[in-house]
């Protein structure tokens, strides 16, 4: 892909570097590192300053001033929301009957959320629409979330489900490998079929007994997967050639002649 | 012919004139009868989420106009909420009652495109000229405020860039005394007229239970006896301070809907009113950071859009000025999946109206 995006900045991809994918436990140990690394900040500057002011004294200078520990100001009207240890009754639930299936659940700016064991979220999404006091009646939305940098799974597939007759949302997540197959939530809720297909065509996640696999919004023959992080925002499927600098279509005739390409430029840059 | 079927496969679209866009429907016929109906999307398809990931929180907004363009601020409000959300910004009350003002006045307006279409797909060719008429004022409205009419970009993360311009009040009031008389034009114009009657009632039936099922939200679940209403069950904006009523209709069918969008037109009215009234004073915009930076966050907001649940999930980096994963549950994609359901089994003379009914924008749908 280097070649292609040579001259190109808009075909030049950014991989991400972190993994942005909120939990409690995460959270907890991020604070911990951000504090342990203003405190170690702060320890350098007080050290710093001794170091200065016995230089001053030797030197018989003024002693240079001392420092002041910065204090966190808020920023206006801006509270970033944190996760916080679940209080709802529905995640609480969750985790009595399911237990280690339920990796993780906590609450984020109002939503509640649990991370689900992959092997067993038909299980769940069963429970959560026929149990009576849960009574998650459908299923809103299905999508998925590349990670490329984490090492032990490649995407996130989140469920968020609604329950219309008790007003409550609750967002299931599953962590899912490269390569790895889902049980599909057709099973379950008739209305995941488009939602699934849209996420094999973004992201290539294959679902197992899903009635009709098959691309939704990107043409059938279309290669690669466009929401994955390696794609690039340009690029790809565009024509090559300029059109005020061929109005007859003679360039391109010969371009995708010599690329071997039948009509517009599909194919995934290499590196060669 | 002779013993034996044999079925007729026809393509209508991608370019028919009542397919809204470019929606084609693979249909097999057997005689006037659908036997099956495959909708094929993805003519629209722009990449929207893509792009939005590579775009600062304030440049995303642009991409939401060109989503569903009849009802860009509805988009707008949804977008602006949800990165509100993500970031943790406390927008002021007088701006909540402006966004909550213009998504009802935008309401109207897709409601009239809706009626104007879906009426002449039918056959009634001069409900269109009437509701245009009364889109355009609110055209000019937004026209008004934010300088556009169609693709909008009305808000700001974090309020509004800009007060309700002077006279806006009084055109809308004017407006708001007008229209009453305008709805009822339009329902002498087609509520007793016997070939709407005929084309509409029992035609694309949806039940309650399938509708769930599908994830089928909006009027289409409304007219089936659900009153499940997002503006209502999630308050968001201004909402949770108006008072208004969510119509319902139980014979599930185009007729029923029809019915309840024309609720929805006077529901809307009385939330204008609502809002215009106890407008409080006090700055539109909250005081924010010039770049908004976002924390490791996961979040999933639904708007009522006039199409139904309008839904913005977004996944904050650390530090981050983009959303590192920005996904749009559009209401027309789900309600699109009910089309099948609805026309097997009917005439095909029927698709059209189901396709009228399920208010197909494709720009929604394709993202």
């Amino acid at each position: 892909m280097t070649n292609e995006a040579q001259g190109r900045p808009d075909r030049a991809v950014e991989m991400p570097k972190t993994v942005p994918l909120p939990g409690l436990e995460a959270y907890r140990a991020d604070q911990q590192a951000c504090a342990a690394a203003e405190e170690a900040k702060w320890q350098k500057q007080l050290s710093d300053y001794e170091a200065a002011k016995a230089k001053a004294e030797a030197e018989g200078k003024d002693a240079p001033k001392a420092p002041v520990k910065p204090v966190a100001k808020p920023e206006g009207d801006l509270k970033a929301p944190v996760p916080t240890e679940a209080q709802d009754p529905d995640l609480l639930r969750l985790k009595d009957v399911f237990g280690e299936a339920v990796e993780e659940f906590f609450e984020q700016a109002g939503e509640c959320t649990a991370q689900i064991a992959r092997d067993r979220i038909l299980e769940v999404l069963r429970f959560c629409r026929q149990d009576p006091s849960m009574r998650f009646e459908m299923l809103a939305d299905e999508t998925a979330t590349h990670y490329p940098a984490a090492s032990d799974f490649a995407f996130s597939v989140v469920y968020h489900l609604a329950s219309l007759s008790r007003s409550k949302r609750l967002r299931l997540r599953v962590l899912l490998p490269e390569g790895f197959e889902l049980e599909s939530a057709t099973q379950v809720h008739r209305g995941a079929n488009w939602f699934e297909r849209e996420i094999f065509d973004m992201f290539g996640i294959r679902f197992l007994n899903h009635p009709d696999l098959t691309r939704i919004l990107c043409p059938e023959d279309w290669e690669a997967f466009p929401l994955r992080k390696e794609y690039p925002v340009a690029g790809l499927g565009q024509r090559d050639i300029d059109f005020r600098e061929d109005r007859s279509g003679r360039l391109t005739r010969r371009a995708q002649e010599q690329a071997g390409h039948s009509a517009i430029n599909l194919k995934i840059p290499t590196a060669d | 012919m002779f013993g034996g079927t044999e079925y007729m496969e026809i393509n209508m679209g991608p370019q028919h004139p009542s397919t809204h866009g470019v929606l084609r429907l693979k249909l097999k016929l057997d005689g006037e009868t659908v036997i099956s109906c495959e909708p094929v999307i993805g003519y629209l398809h722009r990449g929207v989420e893509k792009i939005c990931e590579n775009k600062t929180f304030f440049q995303g907004q642009i991409w939401t106009d060109r989503m569903d363009y009849c009802s860009a601020i509805g988009n707008n409000l949804g977008w602006a909420e949800a990165v509100e959300k993500a970031l943790g910004v406390t927008v002021p009350r007088r701006a909540h009652y402006i966004r909550t003002l213009l998504a009802e006045f935008n309401r109207i307006a897709s409601h009239l495109v809706w009626l104007g279409t879906h009426a002449m797909d039918i056959g009634a060719l001069t409900v269109f000229l009437y509701t245009f008429r009364e889109r355009e004022e609110i055209m000019d409205l937004f026209e008004d405020f934010c300088g556009a009419r169609l693709t909008t970009t009305a808000f700001r993360i974090g309020g509004l860039g800009q007060d309700l311009p002077a006279g806006f009040e009084k055109a809308a009031r004017a407006f708001l005394a007008r229209f009453p008389a305008c709805i009822e034009e339009y329902e002498t114009l087609l509520s007793e007229n016997r070939i709407w009657k005929k084309r509409t009632i029992g035609v694309a039936k949806l039940n309650a239970e399938d509708a769930i099922a599908l994830g089928v939200t909006g009027p289409m679940l409304r007219a089936a006896g659900v009153a499940y209403d997002i503006r209502k069950a999630f308050p968001y904006a201004a909402y949770a301070e108006m008072d208004f009523e969510i119509p319902t209709r139980t014979e599930a069918d185009t007729y029923a809907r029809y019915l309840v969008r024309m609720a929805e037109l006077r529901q809307s009215c009385r939330i204008i009113a609502q809002c215009l009234d106890g407008l409080p004073e006090g700055p539109v915009m909250a005081k924010l950071p010039k770049s908004l930076k976002s924390e490791v966050v996961e979040i999933y907001h639904p708007t009522e859009s006039p199409k139904g649940e309008l839904g913005y999930y977004l996944v904050g980096e650390k530090g981050g000025t983009q959303p590192y994963r920005f996904h749009v549950r559009a209401p027309g994609f789900a309600n699109l999946q009910s089309l099948a359901p609805m026309v097997e089994g009917g005439l095909v003379a029927d698709v059209i109206a189901a396709v009228g009914t399920l208010d197909v924008v494709l720009g929604e749908i394709d993202r």
